[in-house]
């Protein structure tokens, strides 16, 4: 018969928790007593947060500190035997709970750091006596899996030989903690570098023969040396490190999902960072699957999906392998079991982005499946992270023009929360919903107004004013976006909330992304129906004059681009918008050779170069009444002639555009009489 | 009767081949880029009666690494279509990386391509590699013509059982001189070789105009 919930032993009481701490602090008590209370404070904390926080919020990590500095004080070697043996005893219950406190618990890490446990620890690792060495070994191990453990520096003294000695050692936890600090505070190519020179992966290498936590944190070091450096990678592969690499990969089908997990990791890494180094289609494959099962799992199923978006991010190749492997259904099904915890979700979300980054058939798979409205609701969670991942799914989803054509994306549910998103508290959310939105609006049907109309040109204007760069210049691209191929309508309501002021202030922002992107959006602005162009010419030609300007002193030459396409464009219009042009161009006290269509057309840039000549184009414009004047002007400035040097230019659209620029140039005659 | 676009005059220059000079992807032409638009007429003529259906076509999306190429076509005096018929296409760049001359799909045979492909007079320095091939070793990045095949996908305005089919599709050829484009529409079901013939437009302006945008 089960017993009932009142029958169970009551949980510690409050005063009974403080009862311990007296315990601890007292001076009057004795040594056994104090290990005693050591014992039960260890027992009561172990595995449990909600204790850990009780007794932090008690003061008992500062209680233990102190029993473990007098006790490391008193076991000095001038002390007599007995009394080592007790102080020792006491080292070994004080740093274990101290251990306790810090394992996989940040509060607890910090706490243990605040009360200066950290110095006594490590001086305890040349402690004579193995059981110490050993407690203090754990602590410390447990300190530097938390990131709040202070750096170790590789590089500094004798603190490379300090590492070799902890990874010779015979005790597992030293060894342990070796490897923890590798993986803690290795950062550089060059620790990289200096940590394989000294032969530490020989010793890690032969961790991996060893117990599970052996395994596991050779796995993690060896990861952290290797990422991102080749050369090391290679050192790696050499038979002298005892066909490692083979090691590596048996350990993908451990019986433990961790060590399962973090082999793939490693092997992850070496993949990512030197690709000739696994070649094998079938280990590629073989990732795939064991982390699609380690996603079943209770222990690591949080982080495998991240580690299947380190394998096929930005690799078409392994998305496509992904995919034949049934990936997007598996990972769907994940979403479909829900509700997920938000890391498990976050996971999977950047995953199925990952997935959708480039490929149009995966694409297809996750809209095949009804799983947007999976993603619309992550973007309403509580996680900040699950917002940003949503947002980031929905951005590489929209990536693709045939859905965005079909105006899938416009529609309410993503909408309102989107631009709801833009005043998200964490600008990391905002990012994330920003980019999101910059492809959503390109949406090629009449639904555009859809989105001015849930208010997303006002806040999309507010960002474009932020101080914070990137936010800035993702609300400029975003305006741009939605200004490509937008009726009239849109273009004077996009144009009344940004105003003609704060446009021409983001032409001629100080950093050139921003101006590039609103360029863009400028050129946007006056594609279209003729009278577009007369968004330039408002206000005694704010933005015309602010163009001309901003080619006259910008640097970058994707600034220049965007600018001259707005020459273009407004070149195509009337004779009074051509002439203007030509002011901006070849200003009237300027010179003429010195000008910025000479300086453009002589770029090494082809795309500047065509962009330019398409401006001539233009302006020559046979059917245009002016057009004989401005050759003349062209001819007179030197275009003329630099377009003779440009028909056979290496690049076919600049070659082609030049001879027909020429073409309509030399109706005119060809100005040698 | 639908207006032909004339063809450029001049022989185009001969496209390197043979050897590891193949595969270099097409370069940007700016004429067709995202946003472009393009009139014209397709020849619907059957033996019982001429017909040609005025058509407008806009460019959306442009990938030369993958050839990939998409847009809109609208056709707009379709009898019996009380609107204009506006369908979606995705369109295979031949560069001979990503695509060949031969389909392979869509139920066209390399004699059909080849058929199809030798209509347009600027294929003809191709076609003797092409045949041994497909154009596989041909370097076709500075060759003025672009050659595709635009598949439409999906009705954009009017329900599937509007009585209108988009089995089929068209073999294209662009030119990257005036933005001229001339394709034959291929369905073994429909009237074989109707031809569609479009210019770039300029909607009133005097020149061209760009406008672009960027996926993030």
């Amino acid at each position: 018969m089960p017993a009932s919930a009142s029958s169970a032993p009551p949980p510690p009481t409050h005063s009974r928790r403080e009862d311990l701490i007296v315990r601890l602090r007292s001076c009057s008590s004795s040594t056994e007593a104090k290990l005693k209370a050591l014992r039960d404070l260890k027992n009561q904390i172990i595995g449990n947060r909600t204790k850990k926080l009780c007794f932090l919020k008690l003061g008992a990590v500062p209680s233990v500190t102190s029993i473990l500095s007098a006790a490391s004080a008193a076991a000095a070697p001038s002390c007599s035997g007995d009394d080592v043996e007790v102080n020792e005893s006491l080292i070994i219950q004080s740093a274990a709970a101290i251990g306790s406190f810090a394992c996989g618990f940040d509060d607890g890490v910090k706490a243990v750091l605040d009360a200066g446990a950290f110095p006594l620890l490590l001086r305890l690792i040349s402690y004579p006596n193995d059981k110490v060495v050993g407690a203090a070994a754990r602590s410390l191990k447990f300190i530097y899996q938390s990131k709040l453990a202070p750096r170790y520096d590789l590089l500094q003294g004798n603190n490379m030989e300090f590492i070799q000695s902890l990874l010779s050692s015979e005790n597992e936890n030293v060894t342990g903690l070796g490897a923890s600090i590798i993986t803690h505070s290795c950062r550089t190519s060059m620790e990289q570098k200096a940590l394989s020179d000294t032969g530490v992966i020989k010793k890690l290498t032969c961790m991996l023969g060893g117990s599970v936590t052996q395994k596991d944190a050779s796995l993690e070091s060896l990861a952290t040396i290797l990422k991102g450096n080749p050369d090391v990678i290679s050192k790696f592969m050499e038979p002298e490190n005892g066909g490692a690499l083979g090691t590596v990969t048996e350990l993908t089908k451990d019986k433990n999902a961790r060590t399962r997990l973090l082999a793939c990791i490693c092997l992850i890494v070496i993949k990512n960072s030197a690709p000739s180094c696994l070649q094998d289609l079938r280990i590629k494959t073989k990732l795939i699957l064991i982390l699609l099962e380690l996603l079943e799992d209770d222990q690591v199923g949080d982080e495998a999906p991240f580690a299947l978006s380190s394998l096929i991010a930005e690799k078409e190749d392994l998305q496509l392998l992904a995919f034949e492997a049934n990936v997007i259904d598996k990972l769907v099904n994940h979403l479909r079991k829900g509700p997920l915890l938000s890391r498990r979700l976050e996971g999977i979300l950047i995953a199925l982005a990952n997935m959708c980054s480039r490929l149009e058939r995966c694409r297809d798979r996750l809209l095949s499946l009804e799983a947007m409205k999976f993603v619309t609701d992550a973007l309403s969670q509580d996680s900040g992270e699950v917002r940003a991942a949503a947002c980031i799914c929905l951005k590489n989803v929209s990536r693709s023009v045939k859905n965005l054509s079909a105006g899938l994306f416009m529609n309410e549910s993503f909408v309102i929360t989107l631009v709801r998103l833009l005043f998200d508290d964490l600008t990391f959310v905002q990012v994330s919903a920003l980019d999101a939105i910059s492809n959503i609006v390109v949406d090629f049907l009449a639904h555009k107004t859809m989105f001015m109309q849930c208010g997303g040109v006002k806040q999309l204007v507010q960002l474009s004013k932020s101080m914070d760069l990137t936010i800035r210049v993702k609300a400029v691209c975003a305006l741009r976006n939605l200004t490509f191929l937008v009726n009239d309508k849109c273009k004077e309501e996009i144009l009344s909330e940004l105003t003609q002021l704060t446009l021409r202030s983001l032409i001629c922002d100080p950093e050139a992304c921003v101006q590039e992107q609103a360029l863009a959006l400028v050129r946007n602005l006056v594609d279209g129906p003729l009278d577009s162009i007369q968004h330039v010419f408002a206000e005694d030609a704010l933005l015309l004059h602010a163009v001309g300007q901003q080619l006259q002193s910008a640097s970058k030459v994707e600034v220049f681009i965007q600018g001259m396409y707005v020459f273009t464009n407004v070149a195509s219009g009337n004779e009074v918008h051509k002439e203007a042009v030509m002011q901006e161009l070849f200003p009237p006290l300027a010179n003429d050779s010195e000008s910025i269509m000479f300086k453009f057309l002589h770029s090494d840039d082809s795309r500047l170069r065509t962009a330019a000549v398409w401006a001539v184009v233009n302006l020559t414009f046979p059917s245009s009444s002016g057009a004989f004047g401005r050759v003349m002007k062209l001819r007179n400035a030197g275009i003329v002639s630099q377009l003779k040097n440009m028909v056979n230019d290496p690049c076919l659209d600049v070659k082609l555009r030049a001879r027909t620029a020429l073409g309509q140039s030399t109706t005119f005659g060809d100005g040698s009489t | 009767m639908p207006v032909r676009v004339v063809e450029a005059s001049s022989t185009p220059s001969r496209p390197s081949g043979g050897g590891t000079s193949g595969n270099a992807l097409p370069s940007a032409c700016t004429l067709l880029s995202v946003g472009q638009a393009f009139s014209g007429t397709q020849n619907v003529s059957s033996q019982q009666k001429d017909e040609a259906w005025r058509v407008n076509v806009r460019i959306q999306g442009c990938d030369l690494d993958h050839g990939y190429l998409c847009g809109t076509m609208e056709a707009l005096n379709v009898p019996m279509a009380d609107t204009p018929v506006v369908t979606f296409w995705e369109g295979e760049i031949v560069d001979t990386k990503n695509y060949t001359f031969f389909t392979g799909k869509w139920g066209a045979t390399s004699e059909d391509d080849i058929k199809h492909w030798t209509k347009f007079p600027s294929f003809s320095p191709l076609l003797s590699q092409v045949e041994v091939d497909g154009g596989k070793s041909l370097n076709l990045s500075n060759y003025p013509y672009i050659f595709m095949r635009w598949k439409e996908q999906y009705f954009v305005n009017v329900g599937t059982d509007c009585g209108l089919t988009i089995a089929g599709f068209y073999y294209v050829c662009f030119s990257c001189s005036d933005g001229s484009i001339n394709g034959f529409y291929y369905d073994p079901n429909s009237s074989p070789f109707q031809k569609l013939e479009l210019k770039s437009t300029n909607e009133g302006r005097l020149g061209f105009s760009f406008s672009s945008y960027e996926l993030q």
